[in-house]
């Protein structure tokens, strides 16, 4: 933190300064009244602030040219500097590129599809089954309505049977009791004669009764 | 238009990146073999890779059929990749789920490891640590290989009949064709090299300027800006290759 307060501070004087820029030219007559190197940021602070305009005319050239290597740098600073850099990047980027399809994009790629393929596989199997079991269901359902229907003819016939059972007793019993109804009636029959004949005999004494008692003899 | 680039430029090269601390364009050079480069990105860039390899390697070291956990993660990342790519691509994406992959993967953990991972901690003698993607270098070569992707992918689906699209649909239209190629790297690597540029300075100056909780919300915008632009870069360069790949009947 405190480097660029310090880093900002520099400026300030530097902006404040700039009608002195021109100095700068001259400057290898003006660097024998440059003070003494500067030893402590605390210094330099201190002087920066007092603002005498020979302190900041030192101060910008000491930030300008304190070692001539850097001076030199700062004259080739620029934003658009081409050079070897480059090429090394185009090859370090070719070289990732590579590493990085040998440890991630293949294996990793790789991996992936051939999960890819077994999960696909495994859902088709399963998909599979589900015919399976739908021919399974298929097969119990008919086994079901041929059990079903087999019940159902086993009934009817049953149901005949014991209907025909049945009549066959009802005749029985319905030509017995004609036959003893015939046997009865007949014998009914020859008792009715029985008894007009008895009636017959009597009806003769009673007439003789009848007569005797109507005409007085 | 020119006044008002003229006053950034002028802003940006003495007076902005002062004010915020951050060294806009300044980097902590490494010779090699008399060529110079930027030691900051490639040592981040480094980082970076380790992080994705790594952490790659020991999520998807023993895959189980039940995923848990890291493996559960990288297989979400995994679909995610694959289905940008057949969307953008079509069918035939199988071969480009690499490429499309490493590209999402690389610029997200970029991007993140910028805003998330205290690379200020470490102080290099010049320049300063930061998302890899905010160097113009990263960009354009990211950018670069999206073009040799696409033009890989259209020439060996098609042979030299790929150059047809070029008098697709008239030849009137060549030379927009043309500049076509070299519009899609130049907007893909600005576009990338820009935001993500932007978020680290608008962060930056913020914390220089109200060091509490302002600037919090513009780390979280931040966050999410660098996702999309990571899912954007990638899903170009799958639209691209996808386009390139197609029939143009």
């Amino acid at each position: 933190m405190a480097n660029s307060i310090m880093a900002s501070s520099k400026p300030l004087i530097f902006l404040s300064s700039s009608s002195t820029q021109p100095s700068r030219v001259h400057l290898p007559a003006k660097l024998p009244q440059i003070p003494k190197p500067i030893s402590s940021s605390s210094d330099l602070r201190s002087k920066a602030l007092s603002f005498s305009s020979a302190t900041v005319k030192s101060l910008a050239l000491i930030a300008a040219l304190a070692p001539p290597s850097m001076a030199e740098a700062m004259e080739k600073a620029q934003l658009f500097d081409f050079n070897l850099t480059l090429p090394i990047i185009v090859v370090e980027f070719l070289f990732l590129m590579f590493a990085l399809d040998k440890v991630y994009y293949s294996p990793l790629g790789n991996f992936m599809d051939k999960r890819d393929g077994e999960i696909k596989e495994k859902l088709a199997s399963v998909k599979d089954t589900s015919t399976e079991i739908k021919a399974l269901d298929e097969q119990a359902d008919s086994v079901m309505r041929a059990a079903r229907a087999e019940i159902a003819a086993a009934l009817n016939k049953m149901k005949k049977e014991t209907e025909a059972e049945v009549e066959e007793q009802l005749a029985e019993g319905r030509k017995k009791v004609e036959a003893e109804l015939q046997e009865a009636l007949a014998s009914l029959e020859k008792q009715k004669e029985v008894t007009i004949k008895a009636l017959d005999s009597q009806i003769a004494a009673l007439s003789e009764d009848i007569v005797k008692k109507v005409l007085p003899s | 238009m020119n006044v008002l680039s003229c006053s950034i430029n002028t802003l940006i090269k003495e007076g902005l990146y002062e004010i915020s601390g951050v060294e806009v364009g300044q980097h902590f050079y490494w010779q090699i073999g008399g060529f110079q480069v930027h030691a900051q990105v490639l040592i981040t860039s480094w980082v970076v890779i380790a992080i994705l390899l790594g952490s790659a390697a020991l999520a998807v070291r023993n895959p189980q059929t039940i995923p848990t956990g890291g493996q559960n993660f990288f297989e979400f990342v995994l679909e995610f990749i694959r289905d940008v790519s057949q969307t953008q691509i079509g069918e035939e994406y199988g071969p480009w789920v690499p490429f499309i992959g490493t590209l999402f993967l690389f610029i997200f953990v970029s991007n993140w490891s910028g805003a998330l991972l205290p690379w200020k901690i470490i102080q290099l003698p010049q320049g300063e640590l930061a998302a890899p993607t905010n160097d113009i270098n990263t960009t354009v070569a990211l950018a670069l290989l999206t073009s040799v992707a696409y033009f890989y992918a259209g020439l060996s689906k098609k042979g030299l009949g790929y150059f047809s699209k070029y008098i697709q649909p008239t030849p009137i239209l060549l030379p927009i064709n043309i500049l076509e190629d070299f519009t899609k790297p130049l907007s893909l690597s600005f576009r990338l090299f820009g935001n993500i540029l932007a978020d680290e300075l608008v962060v930056v100056v913020l914390v220089s300027l109200v060091p509490l909780v302002v600037p919090i919300p513009v780390m979280f915008l931040g966050l999410f800006t660098s996702g999309i632009q990571a899912l954007i870069f990638a899903t170009l360069a799958a639209a691209y290759i996808g386009e390139s790949m197609e029939g143009h009947h």
